[in-house]
């Protein structure tokens, strides 16, 4: 690699500007915290269940756009070209399965958390506990990607190291966590919805201004950049448009970037099928999305609510492919050097020479998308820490104090061994969050396709189901460690290629439902009062 | 009312579970078909194509390889490379190989003179990299500049185009001498790596300024999803509204 090069150049110190704007935004949330802060263990959990749908819907898009979808969505496409596009179309997709399948029945079953959920619908405290456990574990999972994200925007803006960075970032987002609770949280998932797609967008107007594309709308104008990837932009024709290093906006044909599996990205079409299959499934499965649908107060409303969601959501999505496009060209010189991808977004507005305020903004939501989603997180974990394990199955008659005293312990713990786990830097931040993706596709998204819509899943079949999901995951896991310590396994190929941390859901989920079935049908059928309950209230 | 409180979403025994079930069974399956059919007509109708660079390679690569090239082959060969190495999708260790075999080619080409001059340019630019705290320092890119000019010069490039632009980058003074054969190898294997393409037509429609597969997954599916939610809700709401139910 060249001694020069523009990487360090980009990186920085401290930078007084995004600084300032960061510290500002980071008070907005804690002011905003406090002023709409959860006064019981209702507000807490389910924001008094008084969020109206395009509230929801904003709070699901700043819940869903996490620093995966700000920083890491931009990132995938930047290393793997069209192959990036399987996770803007899986973490899309998935929101009409949701919607179709469950938004609306979740709502009306009444519970507070997945695990809620699970238990009651196959009268089991042990699945209940289960389903706890796997909600903190896919929370945790989840919460680790968008503290790597914090830390990697922290230092870049304040030019701390890594590991100060995420404890920092850590710390706040818990403070406000813990002070407001969910309800406090949805409000401030409603600003930070403006903050992020603001920050993110304005960048994408100037780039393609600057460039001379279709800038009234970017979303669309960034097609004739892809164009140009393909083809090749030489030099010539365009000599005055240069990067901020002087670099002339020029590039050699690379139609890798844009071609369908190509071979020079390392990604096949049976990967791409696989990773939008499993990204779908397991958004339905998300027990921090599912929450959602319980903090509206109807049916109707948890399903327009996606709606919304959906479309605040694309409004990011048709945009992060912008930032990797124009990112592929400014940074094509060789002399760029290697460029960390998850902060692709951020050097891509640097390397078009955008006023430095701007691209602070432009960091400043990437924190905020990254805290938006932890701090949803954080309440869906504390949930099933303190209302399914201690609440339901430990403590039942405890008090509502301790209740809510027990939540913000558990949302502590969670924030501390997620900082911790965070600090070992196992992987890239759309990486980390596809675990969880996977995850909840093979155990909680089974639970609640056939609980809500099969009367005959009964307790043996969901554990019979969880057994092959959890035994899929749990390989795909270990393989996915192994790997990264350099350890090698037997069949590690074929296991490592079929079963990738990142879309293991692809046969974990169908198997964990045959399993289901094939158990219920052979033994006893579920409880009247539950089919009674399913019939009369959910479907009535 | 069902008696026995059975419920599947495949057997709806209500007016409204079944226009649910319909209506679910035509969404999911415009869904899938958007999603996964298309990906799958894309993979059955597409053909590996071959970039000109690759076309170009191939005709050259038996001589050069063979140490048999002429002038003209090694020019073919140090540009089809040089194409490659721009690329924006390169391994370290494949851009080592084409390194080795741009600058070797170059200098085989160069006559004594050149060679002198060149290795003393390339010798400057390598302690200015070295050297340089940033890539804009003055110093680095007046080395640049006077490498690429004599590079271009023996690869007959003109001084604008972008492959002239990186091909001081790209000569190493640690291959000057020869080709090595485990760089040939690699050669070998990472030109058709880069340079064939799965290509349809679909992929080369251009639509709105994009590849049409491009912009069918990155704008298109996504408008389909929201409008597939809006369906699905303003039927349900329809619905209940027309059966007098208030959820």
């Amino acid at each position: 690699m060249y001694a020069a090069n523009a990487a360090t150049e980009l990186e920085g110190g401290f930078k007084t500007g995004p600084a300032i704007i960061l510290i500002s935004i980071l008070c907005v949330f804690v002011m905003v915290g406090i002023l709409f802060r959860a006064k019981d263990t209702n507000d807490y959990y389910a924001a008094g269940r008084s969020i109206s749908r395009t509230g929801s819907g904003m709070a699901i898009a700043s819940n869903w756009m996490s620093a995966a979808s700000f920083l890491g969505m931009a990132a995938l496409m930047y290393g793997s070209g069209y192959h990036g596009l399987a996770y803007v179309v899986g973490w899309t997709g998935g929101y009409v399965l949701l919607l179709i399948l469950m938004a609306g029945q979740i709502r009306k079953y009444g519970k507070y958390t997945a695990a809620d959920f699970i238990g009651d619908r196959y009268y089991s405290q042990g699945l209940r506990a289960t389903g706890a456990i796997i909600a903190i574990l896919i929370s945790i999972s989840y919460c680790v990607g968008q503290f790597a994200g914090i830390g990697l925007m922290f230092k870049w803006i304040l030019g701390l190291d890594y590991m100060w960075a995420v404890m920092i970032g850590g710390a706040v987002v818990l403070t406000y966590t813990l002070i407001s609770g969910m309800l406090g949280v949805t409000k401030n998932m409603q600003i930070q919805y403006v903050i992020i797609i603001i920050s993110f967008l304005i960048p994408l107007f100037l780039l393609t201004y600057k460039f001379d594309y279709f800038w009234i709308l970017p979303q669309i104008g960034y097609g004739s950049v892809v164009t140009d990837i393909t083809n090749g932009i030489p030099s010539a024709e365009i000599s005055q448009l240069v990067n901020a290093v002087g670099h002339d906006y020029a590039i050699a044909a690379s139609p890798e970037f844009s071609m369908p599996w190509d071979p020079a990205t390392g990604k096949t079409f049976f990967q791409w099928m696989a990773i939008a299959f499993s990204l779908m499934i397991g958004t339905a499965g998300l027990p921090h999305v599912i929450q959602r649908f319980y903090v509206v107060p109807k049916a109707s409303d948890a399903r327009w609510s996606v709606v919304w969601g959906l479309f605040f959501i694309c409004i990011l999505y048709w945009s992060a492919p912008v930032y990797s496009a124009f990112g592929k060209i400014l940074s094509a010189n060789p002399e760029i050097g290697k460029l960390s991808k998850d902060a692709i977004v951020v050097y891509t507005a640097q390397l078009g020479d955008i006023h430095p305020l701007i691209v602070g903004l432009l960091a400043a939501g990437g924190v905020s998308a990254a805290f938006s989603t932890v701090s949803g997180l954080l309440v869906a974990g504390a949930s099933a820490f303190s209302h399914d394990l201690y609440v339901k199955v430990i403590n039942p008659n405890s008090s509502p104090k301790k209740q809510l005293l027990m939540a913000r312990i558990g949302t502590i713990s969670m924030a501390i061994i997620v900082t911790m786990i965070a600090m070992l830097e196992l992987g890239l931040i759309g990486q980390l969050v596809a675990v969880a993706f996977s995850l909840a596709g093979c155990t909680i998204f089974p639970l609640f396709l056939l609980g809500i819509w099969w009367s005959g899943s009964n307790r043996q079949g969901a554990i019979a189901g969880l057994i092959v999901g959890g035994i899929i995951s749990i390989v795909s896991i270990t393989y996915f460690v192994a790997g990264k310590q350099g350890v090698t396994l037997p069949f590690h190929g074929f296991i490592s290629y079929y079963l990738e941390a990142w879309y293991f859901a692809w046969i974990g989920a169908p198997l964990a439902i045959l399993a289901n079935i094939i158990v219920s049908k052979l033994t006893p059928e579920t409880p009247e009062e539950i089919r009674k309950f399913l019939i009369e209230k959910v479907h009535s | 009312m069902n008696k026995n409180y059975h419920i599947s979403f495949f057997r709806p025994t209500t007016d409204r579970a079944t226009k649910n079930r319909n209506m679910v069974l035509w969404l999911i399956g415009i869904w899938a078909i958007a999603i996964f059919g298309f990906h799958i007509l894309m993979r059955v109708i597409e053909k590996p194509v071959p970039e000109p660079q690759l076309i170009t390679f191939n005709e050259v690569w038996n001589d050069v390889k063979e140490g048999n090239a002429e002038d003209a082959a090694l020019l073919k060969f140090a540009n089809s490379t040089l194409h490659v190495a721009g690329k924006v999708f390169i391994s370290t260790e494949h851009r080592a190989a084409l390194d080795n075999g741009i600058t070797w080619a170059t200098f085989q080409l160069a006559d004594s003179a050149q060679q002198a001059a060149l290795l003393i340019a390339l010798r400057d630019f390598e302690k200015a990299e070295a050297e340089a705290g940033a890539v804009t320092d003055a110093d680095y890119i007046s080395a640049k500049l006077k490498l690429g000019g004599l590079a271009q010069t023996i690869l007959k490039l003109q001084p604008d185009e972008i492959l002239a632009k990186i091909l001081p980058l790209e000569l190493k003074s640690s291959g000057i001498e020869a080709l090595s054969n485990e760089n040939k190898e690699i050669i070998e294997t990472c030109m058709p790596f880069y340079t064939i393409h799965n290509r349809s037509v679909l992929t080369d429609t251009t639509f709105l300024g994009f590849p049409f597969h491009y912009f069918y997954s990155a704008v298109f599916l996504l408008i389909l999803f929201i409008g597939l939610c809006w369906t699905y809700c303003y039927n349900v709401d329809q619905y209940n509204k027309k059966l007098g139910i208030e959820e």
